[in-house]
């Protein structure tokens, strides 16, 4: 065990946690995060997807040693920003999300793509959105979403 | 009892690695995934850990008059935007697993984790890489052919981290970058194929073929390479069937959940021939 200290949703944490363990489980077991979800377990699924030091992370794969001192955003914190709201409306316009599993991954991960570029193609949107499974084949309509956020602009 | 290790050096990170016997750790992609059993259960790690992910002195990437330089903690993210690094390792990085794997893995790793699907590892033998080793005592040099010998297989001292990864400078190489996998987006390879090739006027000064996921490790046959250099554009296009059939002795893939050995086969020798004959 050691003193694992970071920030998670812009508040400073301590923590006392075995090193290797998985930030998933820091997260949804022991800090009650459970918007943090976990699909795959083994990196290919991006439902456990949260921004470390402003990008998109897998959490499952991400040993707790690695986070210390950094900047960790789960869905939970990121949905008190406006950008949340600007993301989670063109979702909700666009039928983008139905079971909803994957949704906070591909939120966390059309809010890292928009920050790092406002204006993006459809391509680099599908690119941008690669690494997150969505099992209710709604591609289409997140896609769509996305580009619909982009298309309004604003401050990201 | 199993320690973890988290240096806050580089320094402290070999002293440690002198003292212990422990798995080096850096984005976890592969480690985290090897050592995982159960939501909730902690990774089953069998020998001390040493964290390396937050050593700033292994995160750079800078040239010199010889080559390029990136350090063994430099994210995928941070080479694939870097102008210093040649456009043939940033192809194979824009196809390589995920968007967030990207963000968190290393090219270092993927070297050590010397799986024969390692696709970066396939662009590093064609651009002649080199790793350098640290440990307490000091340095050394190893081309990367001579440091993969086997599925997962390195040399690797006990008390040796790699730094960094030198790529030297090819200005006038053409390069060639084929992946054949499931999906385009986190698959992993059933066939890799790197080639390279350099011109003057309609001669072929310098020939490079690599291929990956079709044997142990990568294969690259330095004297078939030399058998062709020095040939015009056209006697390389008469030629494509007999390189072809000299490469084929190392495209030795098997049959498993991804693809067959058929298959592979077939594929590899097809892309080869589609590289040869794109010379011009």
């Amino acid at each position: 065990m050691k003193i694992i200290k970071f920030h998670l949703n812009n508040k400073p944490v301590v923590v006392r946690a075995d090193p290797s363990m998985r930030l998933l489980d820091l997260l949804r077991i022991h800090l009650h995060m459970t918007g943090v979800k976990e699909g795959c377990g083994e990196g290919a699924c991006g439902a456990c997807s949260v921004l470390v030091d402003g990008v998109c992370y897998d959490s499952c794969l991400t040993p707790v040693a690695n986070i210390i001192g950094k900047h960790v955003v789960t869905i939970e914190g990121f949905r008190n920003t406006k950008q949340y709201r600007r993301i989670a409306d063109a979702f909700a316009d666009f039928g983008a999300s139905q079971c909803g599993f994957c949704t906070p991954g591909m939120i966390l991960n059309t809010y890292a793509l928009l920050k790092k570029n406002p204006h993006p193609s459809e391509e680099e949107v599908r690119i941008a959105l690669s690494g997150n499974l969505c099992r209710c084949t709604g591609y289409n309509a997140i896609v769509k979403a996305v580009l619909e956020v982009a298309e309004k602009g604003g401050e990201w | 009892m199993v320690n973890h290790h988290i240096p806050s050096s580089l320094k402290e990170a070999l002293k440690i690695l002198d003292a212990h016997d422990c798995y080096i750790m850096a984005g976890g992609t592969d480690l985290m995934v090897v050592k995982h059993q159960r939501s909730g259960l902690l990774p089953n790690f069998d020998k001390d850990v040493c964290y390396i992910s937050n050593l700033k002195e292994l995160q750079y990437i800078y040239e010199d008059e010889k080559g390029v330089h990136i350090g063994a903690g430099t994210k995928y993210i941070d080479i694939q935007e870097n102008n210093l690094v040649p456009d043939l390792l940033k192809q194979i990085i824009d196809e390589l697993a995920s968007p967030n794997i990207r963000n968190m893995a290393t090219l270092a790793g993927n070297v050590a984790n010397a799986s024969p699907a390692g696709d970066s590892i396939v662009g590093l033998y064609l651009l002649d890489a080199k790793l350098e080793l640290v440990n307490v005592h000091g340095s050394r040099i190893v081309p990367i052919e001579d440091f993969i010998f086997g599925v997962r297989k390195i040399h690797r001292h006990k008390n040796e981290l790699i730094k960094e990864i030198f790529i030297p400078h090819h200005d006038d190489l053409n390069t060639y970058w084929r992946k054949v996998g499931s999906r385009a987006a986190e698959s992993i390879s059933k066939v890799t194929f790197a080639g390279g090739y350099e011109l003057d006027d309609d001669k072929v000064t310098d020939l490079r073929m690599a291929f990956g996921s079709v044997s142990v490790t990568v294969v690259r046959d330095r004297e078939i390479e030399k058998k062709y250099i020095g040939l015009t554009i056209d006697e390389i296009h008469e030629k494509a069937d007999e390189i072809v059939e000299d490469m084929e002795k190392y495209i030795t893939p098997i049959t498993d959940q991804r693809s067959t050995k058929e298959y592979r086969l077939k594929v590899s020798k097809n892309i080869l021939k589609d590289f040869l004959l794109s010379i011009e």
